[in-house]
């Protein structure tokens, strides 16, 4: 039982860690909407193309705060890990 | 809301079973939603004036600006394959309308993302070979023979990366909207989820819809030209 426990919490604490990546993800998104953003106050007649350039590139790099979110969410419900140890322990 | 997908029921084909899932029937859904406005809009059609009033200023509305949108990302001579890419805008718009209702959209599945996420992948590959024919495949062996490898990496990631995108935004809005609804009590489970639905749904939605669109339509058209 003890093993089980540990099990689980070290497997939350992983996937809290995986969510982690959010942090530079963000940091990463902000600025390219602050490079847009300066683009757009430069050239304003320029908007509409550096617009839809900034929501490619902001997908671009929101897809690793994504795999983040898939890491811990695969980690938390679907862990193959835990089905082998639960066979192991019977 | 769940955070599984129901299986609904089970079908027995020829000794294989065929589960008909949650997501399975939502698509069914908004097919047959799409279809039937498909079918109105072609019925109309035969009694379109050349000066437009109420329903077909919609359909001709709608059109033209997909089509301007897709000929100016695809350019003159690729903009045939318009047509696919309005369907998959409609499909992944529609589907993620859907979950206002507090249905589970069918996006909200890696399979659904990942079908038309390896449709664009087929279609990009068809191109190529049609478009540039041996320059494709000597594409792959760019710089140099050495980096064959990278390069076939480099493409195959394409699809998973594009379906993961759709499927990972989807999948976070289901889990908040299904937190939320569990985790509250029940007086206030009225008008405050509409602004979550708002956020995740609408916004969300229409945002990765155009995001998976112009994605695909970049590789078809790197691939192509």
């Amino acid at each position: 039982m003890e093993t089980v426990a540990l099990v689980i919490g070290i497997i939350h604490i992983a996937s809290a860690i995986a969510l982690l990546n959010g942090v530079t993800t963000t940091f990463g998104q902000s600025r390219v909407a602050c490079q847009a953003m300066e683009s757009i106050a430069r050239q304003p007649e320029a908007a509409d193309d550096i617009r839809s350039a900034m929501f490619v590139g902001l997908a671009m790099c929101e897809t690793s705060g994504i795999y983040g979110l898939l890491v811990s969410i695969i980690m938390l419900f679907a862990n193959p890990l835990v089905d082998i140890l639960m066979s192991l322990l019977g | 809301m769940n955070l599984n997908i129901d299986n609904l029921w089970v079908l027995d084909v020829a000794g294989t079973e065929i589960w008909i899932t949650e997501t399975i029937f939502n698509t069914w859904i908004i097919m047959s939603i799409i279809i039937a406005l498909a079918i109105i809009a072609r019925i109309k059609l035969k009694s379109f004036k050349l000066v437009p009033t109420g329903f077909q200023n919609v359909v001709e509305i709608i059109v033209e600006v997909f089509d301007n949108f897709a000929t100016n990302a695809l350019g003159k001579n690729l903009s045939y394959i318009a047509p696919w890419y309005f369907m998959v805008f409609v499909f992944i718009f529609s589907s993620s309308m859907f979950s206002i209702f507090g249905l589970r959209a069918p996006t909200a599945d890696w399979a659904t993302t990942f079908a038309l996420a390896f449709a664009s992948f087929s279609l990009m590959i068809i191109m190529g070979f049609k478009h540039q024919k041996g320059q494709y495949l000597k594409s792959f062996f760019n710089p140099h023979f050495v980096f064959f490898p990278l390069n076939l990496i480099g493409e195959l990631a394409k699809p998973v990366s594009l379906s993961f995108r759709l499927f990972g935004n989807m999948l976070s809005g289901t889990i908040i909207l299904t937190l939320y609804y569990s985790l509250t009590p029940l007086f206030v489970q009225f008008g405050i989820p509409a602004l979550l639905h708002g956020f995740f749904d609408v916004i969300f939605g229409t945002i990765q819809t155009y995001i998976f669109v112009i994605i695909s339509i970049m590789y078809v058209e790197s691939a192509a030209s």
